[in-house]
């Protein structure tokens, strides 16, 4: 009897390592299934030998049924492994097949930008908007009162011959005595958002930020007859010059996004008194000297002062009251001097490419 | 102006250098532009005698020379020039030297010879603008000796912009009284020369009868002068001082206006005749001035004349047959103080400007008027002969601009600056001219009378903030109120993010170009003073000027382009003119090119209006394209007005290819634009809560004739469909084999929903059936 059982479990052995060997040697999930069915299935190698335990005695066939069942384990376990390892080795194929360039270029979205004069009034105003100042705007083909005598530049003042004007041709001002002009600078807008906000709120404070267009009859390297400012201006009761120089320290900061050193020299504008030119220490060399500074160290950017009483007069505030600053700023000097841009010109060609480098879509 | 440091010190003992002197002059408020220093500009340029001189072995024009320059051997150069010879003392930069234009000198060999230094003209020296031959010494130079030294070339020569308020530091002495008062140094005023005059020579007979424009007026006769070049030291200081010397008498005038500020004019008194009259011009008189022009004067300008006629725009310009020249035997020599304003008036309206009527428009000082008079006579008597005579006065130069007074509160001044004033900024104001007596806080100011530009508390707030330094104010923050945040434009920002470039071109274009897409309806504005025919119309489209940024990218290789543009037109209108913000595109070439995922791609008009729709659409708001064939400049069958609810707010198309080709582009170009003012405000999305239940989506494919709308289509889609309609769209276009001529097949889509079931098959087909009826009646359009 013992060899009966012994001749079984042989049997049992090498089908064991025979399904092992053939398991192992499967190259799909489909061999495998076949494998199954084989072995493991009813009709199976499996289910032949168990067919063999009915002709042992009772008390053999537990034994070998022992057997009969560990074999199966190890043969289900081993079906198990194989269909696992077969799905990873399939995944690592299809991964293999599926592998791309990605060093391809993506697909290109259509690339818009701001101009880069754009970014700076956007930059500019919104400065100026979050440390309170209220933005306006005023027409740019102006009359001579709001572009020049208001600010206190009569007819025969000298100073009316730095702004080279363009007039407009067959077109003269409400009372038909003066031709019209493009301003020459944004500060007729001090005039108009004075006038405009004393009709509304009766008196200062104000503070005021405006960005427009500007004309000047002047075209060569370094001028262009259109170009942009901001003009900025607060007016209450005792303002000072300390006040001009802490806006602009804080403004010219915020700009150029670094704590920039600042000078005031004294000039001469006709509507403000006293006047300044600012400087700021040179972005470019750290005020060390350089081609850019022309080896001061300092870089003028703009135009500063009290306003004049008679501006204030002109719209009938009172200068013995209230004081004012103001300033003008050239949008296009100062992105060339934060973004390195060495050529004014470049701004009106609208050459793509140069846009598309200095382009930011904010 | 240019200022040699040598006139400062010759007002004022300044010790500091030429760059302390500029930092100095610029705290005081006069902009230094630049710092020549002549002296060290050509230091190691030093006198040699040509001991010898041969021709180049293997040059015709070089030759070598031997030059002693001082130094126990003799030195070996290469030299170009050609006018000088043995024996000859000319200027030699030694090795090591920089000459003022950038020009290093190393030992060479030029075509086989050695050449130890260079032989200068004036021109690498820097003292003119252009020499021919080598700059030949005089005899008496020492050998070896610094030519700077030799020549006594400035130290430095100071290149200012004197802002418009300061007339009385347009020349030496007003600046180094600045200086002086800064420095709290001496200054040495001009004494009063000595002039013996003859009874001999006539006074002239002077009748001013402009004794408003013009309150003081001194002339003077001097015979007998012989008018020769001016010294050599004179013209060399006026060529110094950017000034071409003329003849002797200019030449001293315009030394002493530029060293004492005083402005003089001399006539040829022999082409006098009469009685000399200051007054007011005739309307018409005639004039021709000394630039060549020929001027017909008006009623107001203030002209000096004799019997026969103006001899000079006063303190502007002088006539052209009165002016001094080398036969002038006679002079009459003209002083005075002209009205700054009448100056400046009559100089613009003759587009005039002379160093003259610079310094007389700013205000000259008054209390010169006479010393620089006297001055100029003993000057040209010692220079040049002649005989003096007495002075002819008219006017009190003492009441000019005298008495000016400014009261007013310290603590005004100090509230104004945002600093305390020390009590001794009073004495440097003092040094400077100014009467100050103080009382407490009260400030009581005797403004001098060369300061045409102090007569209010602020303007002496500017003279304590210079004295004392514009460093010296605090940087502090001003109280500011919280503001309205002000909504930012989005317009533009919106334009781009749709992947168009942002340009900024210039709001004046051609009248041809305005032509194109505008009428000539007469509302052009034009400038009097254009800076050229291209730029000379206010635009009223925006469209010019993107086809010329077009031009110039596709002249630069660039496959396509997609620009925005905002900025305004303008025009004239009832109320004058008009300024309206626009927003313009411009679609052009590829939008898209050759790529490993595609092939290129050209931009057509659904491109352009694509771009549109989405603008509008972040807006909250929709555009109905209307097709209009009367758009100038834009080609019929492919353009269209844009309207907002019922308002033309744009316009949209392509470019007729004549216009395009104006512009040097072949590829269809397609414009849009849209007039910002008249866009409704955009509106804010409103919630509507999500469907719950699926919708059904359903095709259908007609055969339409070709010219059917599909604005048209849709609608009637959706009237037919009824409400459970959601979406309704073309999803396919063909006309291609199968689609019998004149024909075209669009399958429209269409999606229903409802908000409150699941729908049924019966939905659909209801709405198909519809849907297909309503195409059959509305456009006999059969299903497909």
């Amino acid at each position: 009897m013992m060899s009966e059982i012994d001749a079984l479990k042989v049997q049992l052995e090498s089908l064991q390592s025979e399904a092992l060997a053939a398991f192992a040697a499967a190259e799909n999930p489909a061999a495998l299934q076949q494998l199954r069915v084989h072995y493991l299935g009813k009709k199976g190698a499996l289910t032949e030998v168990l067919k063999g335990v009915g002709r042992l005695p009772p008390e053999a066939r537990p034994v070998i049924g022992q057997y009969v069942n560990d074999t199966k384990a190890v043969l289900a376990g081993a079906l198990e492994r194989g269909e696992a390892e077969l799905a990873v080795r399939a995944k690592a194929i299809r991964i293999q097949a599926e592998r791309i360039d990605i060093t391809l270029p993506g697909r290109k979205a259509a690339a818009g930008g701001l101009h880069p004069v754009q970014q700076g009034l956007d930059e500019m105003t919104e400065i100026f908007s979050q440390m309170g100042f209220a933005i306006a705007e005023g027409p740019e083909i102006e009359d001579e009162f709001h572009n020049f005598d208001a600010l206190n530049i009569p007819p025969e003042h000298p100073a009316r011959a730095m702004h080279d004007t363009f007039f407009i041709k067959d077109m003269l001002n409400e009372a038909g005595t003066e031709p019209m002009l493009l301003r020459t600078h944004t500060s007729p807008v001090q005039i108009r958002a004075m006038k405009r906000f004393l009709s509304e709120s009766g008196e200062p404070p104000l503070a005021v930020v405006a960005p427009g267009r500007v004309y000047r009859c002047d075209y060569d390297v370094t001028h262009s007859p259109m170009f942009h400012q901001v003009e900025v201006f607060k007016v209450d009761r005792n303002v000072s010059m300390a006040h001009l120089k802490g806006v602009l320290r804080h403004f010219l900061s915020a700009y150029f996004e670094k704590d920039v050193g600042i000078r005031l020299r004294p000039h001469y504008f006709p509507f403000t008194e006293p006047s300044a030119e600012v400087d700021i220490s040179c972005v470019f060399c750290a005020s060390k000297g350089c081609r850019i500074c022309k080896g001061s160290g300092w870089i003028e950017v703009l135009g500063s002062g009290m306003i004049h009483p008679n501006v204030l007069r002109a719209v009938g505030i009172d200068s013995s009251e209230f004081s004012g600053f103001a300033f003008g700023l050239g949008v296009e000097r100062l992105v060339m001097l934060k973004q390195g841009i060495p050529d004014l010109r470049l701004f009106f060609e609208n050459d793509v490419r140069f846009l598309r480098k200095m382009g930011g879509t904010r | 102006m240019k200022i040699p440091f040598s006139w400062l010190k010759a007002y004022v003992p300044l010790t500091s250098t030429p760059e302390q002197i500029a930092a100095d002059l610029v705290r005081l408020g006069h902009e230094v532009e630049g710092v020549e220093l002549p002296r060290a500009g050509v230091k190691g340029v030093r006198v040699g005698l040509i001991l010898s001189k041969r021709p180049h072995p293997d040059a015709d024009k070089l030759s070598l020379l031997q030059l002693d320059i001082g130094e126990a051997e003799p030195l070996a150069i290469v030299c170009g020039a050609s006018n000088m010879g043995e024996g000859d003392k000319v200027p030699v930069a030694t090795i090591g030297t920089s000459l003022p234009n950038g020009l290093k000198i190393k030992k060479g060999k030029i075509r086989g010879e050695t050449s130890c230094g260079m032989c200068c003209s004036e021109t690498e020296l820097g003292l003119a603008e252009d020499a021919s031959g080598l700059l030949i010494l005089p005899a008496d130079a020492p050998v070896g000796m610094e030519v700077g030294e030799f020549l006594a070339l400035e130290e430095a020569v100071f290149d200012l912009s004197i802002t418009p308020n300061r007339g009385d530091c347009m020349n030496a002495r007003g600046l180094a009284r600045d200086l002086a008062a800064d420095a709290g140094l001496p200054f040495t005023d001009v004494v009063q020369a000595d002039v013996v005059t003859s009874a001999d020579v006539v006074a002239p007979v002077v009748a001013v009868a402009a004794g408003e424009d013009c309150p003081v007026y001194l002339a003077r006769r001097i015979d007998g002068v012989k008018v020769t070049d001016s010294p050599a030291w004179m013209q060399a200081a006026l060529l110094m001082a950017g000034m071409r010397p003329v003849n002797g008498i200019v030449d001293v005038l315009n030394y002493l206006m530029l060293t004492m500020g005083q402005p003089m004019h001399a006539f040829d008194a022999d082409c006098l005749a009469g009685d000399v009259s200051v007054r007011t011009a005739n309307d018409g008189e005639p004039f021709a001035a000394l630039d060549g022009r020929n001027l017909s004067l008006r009623a107001g300008d203030l002209v000096v004349s004799d019997a026969n006629g103006v001899l000079a725009l006063a303190g502007i310009m002088g006539s052209l047959p009165s002016g001094v020249t080398d036969q002038t035997v006679n002079i009459m020599l003209e002083s005075a103080f002209f009205r700054p304003a009448r100056i400046s008036e009559t100089r613009r309206s003759y587009a005039m400007v002379s160093e003259a009527s610079m310094r007389f428009e700013r205000g000259v000082d008054p209390l010169m008027v006479a010393v620089a008079m006297n001055q100029a006579t003993a000057m040209i008597c010692d220079l040049y002969g002649g005989v003096a005579g007495a002075v002819t006065a008219c006017g009190d130069a003492a009441a000019v601009n005298a008495g000016v007074e400014v009261h007013c509160r310290i603590s005004r001044i100090e509230s104004r600056l945002g600093i305390t004033i020390p009590p001794a900024t009073d004495e440097v104001l003092a040094r400077m001219g100014f009467g100050i007596s103080r009382q407490d806080d009260q400030l009581h100011v005797v403004v001098p009378p060369f300061r045409h530009d102090i007569s209010i508390p602020e303007d002496l707030s500017e003279e304590y903030a210079r004295v004392i330094g514009f460093d010296a104010i605090p940087a502090i923050l001003p109280p500011l109120a919280a503001t309205m945040p002000v909504q930012k434009s989005r317009f533009i920002h919106d334009a781009v993010a749709g992947g168009f470039l942002q340009v900024v071109s210039y709001a004046f274009i051609s009248a041809d170009e305005q032509r194109l897409f505008v009428a000539d309806d007469g509302m052009d504005i034009a400038l009097a003073n254009p800076i050229s025919d291209a730029m000379s119309v206010m635009r009223r489209s925006a469209w010019p000027g993107l086809l010329n940024v077009a031009r110039h990218n596709l002249n630069r290789q660039q496959p396509g382009v997609a620009l925005v543009e905002q900025g305004r037109t303008y025009a004239r209108s009832d109320r004058g003119h008009d300024e309206n913000s626009v927003l313009a595109w411009l679609v052009t070439g590829e939008m898209e090119q050759d790529e490993w995922y595609g092939t290129a791609r050209s931009a057509d008009f659904f491109d352009l209006k694509g771009a549109v729709e989405a603008w509008l659409s972040v807006r909250g708001l929709s555009g109905r394209f209307v097709a209009d064939d009367a758009i100038q400049g834009l080609q019929a069958g492919q353009s269209a007005k844009i309207l907002v609810g019922r308002s033309e707010v744009g316009r949209i198309g392509r470019v007729d290819a004549d216009i395009a080709a104006r512009f040097d582009i072949d590829a269809p170009v397609f414009v849009a634009e849209m007039a910002l003012d008249l866009l409704p405000a955009a509106k804010p999305a409103k919630f509507a809560p999500l469907p719950e239940f699926p919708g059904v989506e359903r095709d259908l494919v007609f055969l339409f004739e070709r010219g059917c709308s599909s604005d048209a289509i849709l609608d009637a889609v959706r009237s037919a469909a009824g409400k459970l309609l959601t979406e309704a769209r073309i999803f396919d276009l063909y006309d291609g084999k199968g689609v019998p001529d004149g024909k075209v097949s669009l399958g429209i889509r269409f999606v229903l929903q409802d908000g409150s079931r699941t729908l049924t098959q019966e939905d659909s087909d209801a709405a198909s059936t519809a849907i297909i009826a309503a195409m059959q009646k509305r456009f006999d359009a059969p299903l497909r």
